[in-house]
């Protein structure tokens, strides 16, 4: 009976596509969300790219978090009950755990109840990032930062089995619900590594239950729970049923409050009862399934930028008619194509330079961002300090004559002695044509490139084993300090850990060993700015652009905001049901 | 009644041999020349074997990554059939892409006859462990698919040509070499064949020289079937992204055009499919066309 129920259902959802009448479930608020790109799995310490993030921190959560209404960006309490205690010194942060958070129900647990979250699952937690036997992708985070234990990390690399169990000084229980970390040495950025995905808390019995499975296999103690992560093309997350008092803030922005993102206040979160991510890797099949309502907010496609937006940068009427709302952030961000500086053949500066000559920048922004972004002089975008206002680059293109001048300097004089280089990207129409661009740039003068696409999990394991020659890439602010962006180029950070590009330079190391120990001063920003154009002029990569984020969502979707963090953001949205079929019905 | 006929004819053709084939042919070639449509299409077969010869020799079309205007511009006399999104010419580029697919399809089409011909053929002939092995062979093959052998290629060779053709042919001679096999086994009984036999003729002759040519026909129409095939593959490859990499291929162009639809660029994606159209056509009906012409058992129909 169950089957023929069920097959009546699919028979219903094939007929109900075709239909033009779409109803809308009023009993439960589904939040549909779109992304581009296959995910690499559910455990927090591999999620170092967006995609993966985003999604472990639907389930999982850290001490802290971005208020969700507050600019600039502000860290506060999440599971931790209040912001530190900070020694004189600044070098130990001691936290109390919220008491009364329980993990997701699973069968690791005892009787398949979730236990109590407690101080030890972070110590769990943050021992598990820096082991030395899962080659995590977020240990440069924390590497060589917290007492004890990078010690604890080497010693355990040469043991069979790293013993979680030995205490290391740096990151302690003190009681059932205090945890505390002992830095050693100032590390200024120290909290927001707190708010990223890789510091979240998993519990060990899970970890130890499932062990190599525990990818497909979330449990922790977010908003909403995953019973299990396929490869799929959807993931269904249920709202956890059991989640902990936690409100909608009633504080915010003087901005936000104006647009009434206040209307939720006090509420008990997460506000809606299901949220369904779309994984769909190509863009009109994203872009049309939006504007059928099946997706609730999209970043807008380069090629349907130009019927959606009007050149005074507002929505077309059409759009307008259906209730979409468009929202224009800056992002803080950074496209670039990278080097592998390791390979002796870019070690050549000139050959470098020539290569950025080369490419023109303006053209591709127009081609591909609709023109909406900046041209990047160096790694540190605008709206962080470092970032060094009205700088230009004298190495940025286009100027032809001025690279084949100097690929004749470098020894190549028209590409002649070149092997033909590849350049990896990943797959995607879009991917392909910027791909293809980059090729018809580099053809100019004389170089040969070979356009290989990958799938996105592919290509980050391309770099991260040196696999690679050249490779397109962007990377988003995980916290908002330009130290994030120039530990990109920081040599001892080279894969697993960001610096896939592989650039090494010791001059740059050294101010950079001394700015990350330096609280916010004037005398940082400086120094910065002061790294930012030394490190812009060497282009260990090519730098492409600053993205502003062109996001429209459906007119019943609530509490909206295009964030550089959306780590957890799903809990705050809320969506209006009436609306939504009343904004449908004129779709 | 089918059997004394076809013995009779066989009898023919062994007696006087080379006249009789001849005239089969000459047959064939007359019957075709009478199908105007058959004739029209050989015709756009060999328009595209010229342009795709000429665009591979660097005659025509070897400045198709040469910015030729503004990009998305719309065709008009001055763009024939409009720009990319990089101001390159659409028409260059399905010319461009006519080379890859030419060249696709014939590679694959001779591989996958000279396998399946070749295996066909001694299955056929010798029968036994040999057949049985051959036999077992092809049904094993057949049942990978040839994305999974492109995957296997590309991972190899890399992704590109080289890799589509090798898949898409050693994927494509099965049914041929089934076929060839039985004709081959119908055909070694025959008079002529234990005639050639007698004369003193040995296993090679008699399968080569002999037998071969009786079931050549077969080996033409699949010929221009596989190599409509192939076409369509690399183009089927080249849009999920597995195939032709470098040079413009029609898949790439429709790939490119899924997403360009929605700012009204439609020039792309009609330049490449009705130039995939028109060949995929052609090759259909000169196949159909060359069966009615070649099949001595349609002869008189």
């Amino acid at each position: 009976m169950k089957n023929i129920t069920t097959l009546l259902t699919v028979f219903a959802f094939i007929l109900g596509i075709g239909g033009c009448t779409k109803k809308v479930d009023v009993k439960e608020r589904v939040l549909n969300l779109a992304v581009g790109s296959k995910i690499k799995g559910m455990d927090p310490i591999y999620a170092n790219d967006r995609y993966s993030s985003n999604e472990v921190g639907r389930v999982y959560e850290g001490l802290l978090e971005y208020h969700y209404l507050k600019r600039p960006y502000t860290l506060v309490p999440n599971l931790a009950e209040a912001m530190p205690a900070v020694s004189a010194d600044g070098l130990t942060y001691t936290f109390k755990v919220k008491k009364g958070v329980y993990f997701h129900d699973d069968k690791a647990f005892t009787d398949g109840k979730g236990r109590e979250l407690v101080a030890e699952d972070f110590v769990y937690s943050i021992k598990r990032l820096a082991d030395p036997k899962l080659q995590s992708l977020g240990w440069w985070v924390l590497d060589g930062k917290i007492k004890g234990l990078n010690e604890w990390r080497k010693k355990n690399s040469a043991l069979p089995k790293v013993n979680y169990d030995e205490v290391v000084e740096g990151v302690k229980a003190l009681d059932r619900y205090t945890v505390q970390f002992k830095l050693s040495k100032s590390f200024p950025q120290f909290l927001y590594s707190l708010a990223m995905t890789f510091t979240f808390a998993t519990a060990r019995e899970v970890v130890e239950h499932y062990g190599k499975e525990f990818l497909n296999h979330p449990v922790g103690t977010g908003a909403f729970v995953l019973p299990e992560f396929k490869q799929s093309n959807k993931i269904i997350y249920t709202k956890n049923p059991k989640f902990r008092k936690k409100l909608y803030p009633s504080e915010a922005s003087e901005e936000f409050k104006q647009k009434g993102y206040l209307a939720d206040a006090g509420k008990q979160l997460p506000l809606v009862d299901k949220v369904v991510v779309h994984i769909m890797v190509e863009a009109q099949p994203r872009w049309l399934n939006f504007q059928k309502g099946n997706i609730d907010y999209l970043g807008i496609p380069k090629d349907n930028f130009a019927s959606t937006i009007t050149p005074s940068k507002t929505l077309t009427p059409e759009q307008k008619k259906k209730g979409l709302i468009l929202s224009i952030t800056p992002s803080l961000d950074i496209t670039y194509m990278a080097f592998n500086n390791d390979s002796d053949l870019f070690k050549n500066i000139k050959l470098r330079r020539a290569m950025s000559l080369a490419y023109d920048v303006n053209k591709s922004n127009e081609l591909f961002y609709n023109g909406t972004g900046l041209p990047a002089q160096s790694v540190v975008p605008p709206g962080i300090a470092g970032n060094i206002k009205g700088y230009v680059n004298p190495y940025r293109g286009t100027d032809v004559a001025k690279a084949k001048a100097l690929l004749v300097e470098a020894g190549y004089p028209e590409g002649k002695g070149l092997p033909a280089i590849t350049y990896d990207i990943s797959v995607s129409t879009v991917a392909r044509q910027m791909g293809e661009f980059f090729k018809k740039q580099m053809k100019e003068i004389g170089i040969n490139i070979k356009v290989q696409a990958n799938p996105w999990p592919e290509l980050q394991k391309k770099v991260d084993t040196r696999k690679v020659m050249m490779y397109g890439m962007a990377w988003g602010a995980d916290y908002p300090d330009a130290e994030n962006f120039l530990q990109l180029l920081y040599g001892p950070n080279k894969p697993p850990g960001p610096n896939g590009s592989g650039f090494n330079n010791e001059e740059f190391n050294r101010l950079y060993k001394v700015a990350s120990l330096m609280q916010d001063t004037p005398e940082r920003t400086a120094l910065y700015e002061k790294m930012n154009r030394m490190i812009a002029e060497e282009m260990p990569v090519i730098w492409g652009l600053h993205r502003q984020d062109y996001v429209l969502y459906q007119g019943w979707l609530k509490n909206y905001i295009r964030s550089d963090f959306e780590t957890g953001q799903v809990q705050y949205l809320n969506m209006d049901i009436e609306k939504k079929k009343a904004l449908l019905s004129k779709f | 009644m089918e059997s004394a006929q076809t013995a009779d004819f066989s009898q023919n053709t062994s007696k006087t041999k080379v006249a009789k084939s001849k005239s089969l042919w000459q047959h064939a070639f007359s019957s075709l020349l009478k199908d105007k449509i058959a004739v029209i299409a050989f015709s756009f077969v060999l328009l595209y074997a010229v342009v795709a010869l000429g665009a591979g020799l660097g005659i025509i079309a070897s400045d198709w990554t040469k910015e030729i205007g503004p990009s998305y511009a719309a065709p008009t006399f001055k763009y024939i059939l409009g720009t990319d999104i990089f101001g390159r010419s659409v028409a260059l580029k399905a010319i461009k892409g006519t080379q890859v697919a030419m060249l696709v399809g014939l590679f694959t089409a001779m591989l996958s006859i000279t396998i399946g011909v070749t295996l066909g053929a001694i299955a056929g002939y010798f029968g036994g462990r040999i057949d049985e092995f051959i036999v077992w062979f092809y049904t094993t093959f057949s049942s990978i698919p040839y994305i999974m052998l492109l995957m296997t290629f590309a991972f190899i060779l890399g992704k590109g040509v080289t890799s589509v053709c090798l898949a898409l042919g050693l994927s494509s001679w099965v049914s041929l070499c089934r076929l060839i096999r039985g004709e081959v086994i119908r055909h070694k009984d025959r008079e002529y064949v234990h005639a050639a036999a007698a004369i003193g003729g040995g296993d090679f002759r008699k399968l080569f020289l002999h037998i071969l040519p009786n079931v050549f026909h077969i080996v033409i129409i699949n010929f221009s079937l596989t190599f409509q095939m192939a076409i369509k593959s690399e183009v089927i490859l080249s849009y999920l992204g597995i195939g032709v990499q470098e040079l413009p291929s029609w898949g790439r162009m429709i790939d490119e055009a899924k997403d360009e639809l929605a700012r009204g660029v439609w020039w792309q994606l009609a330049a490449a499919a009705l130039a995939m159209f028109i060949i995929v056509l052609a090759f259909n009906l000169l196949g159909d066309a060359l069966r009615d012409a070649l099949d001595p058992k349609l002869k008189g129909k």
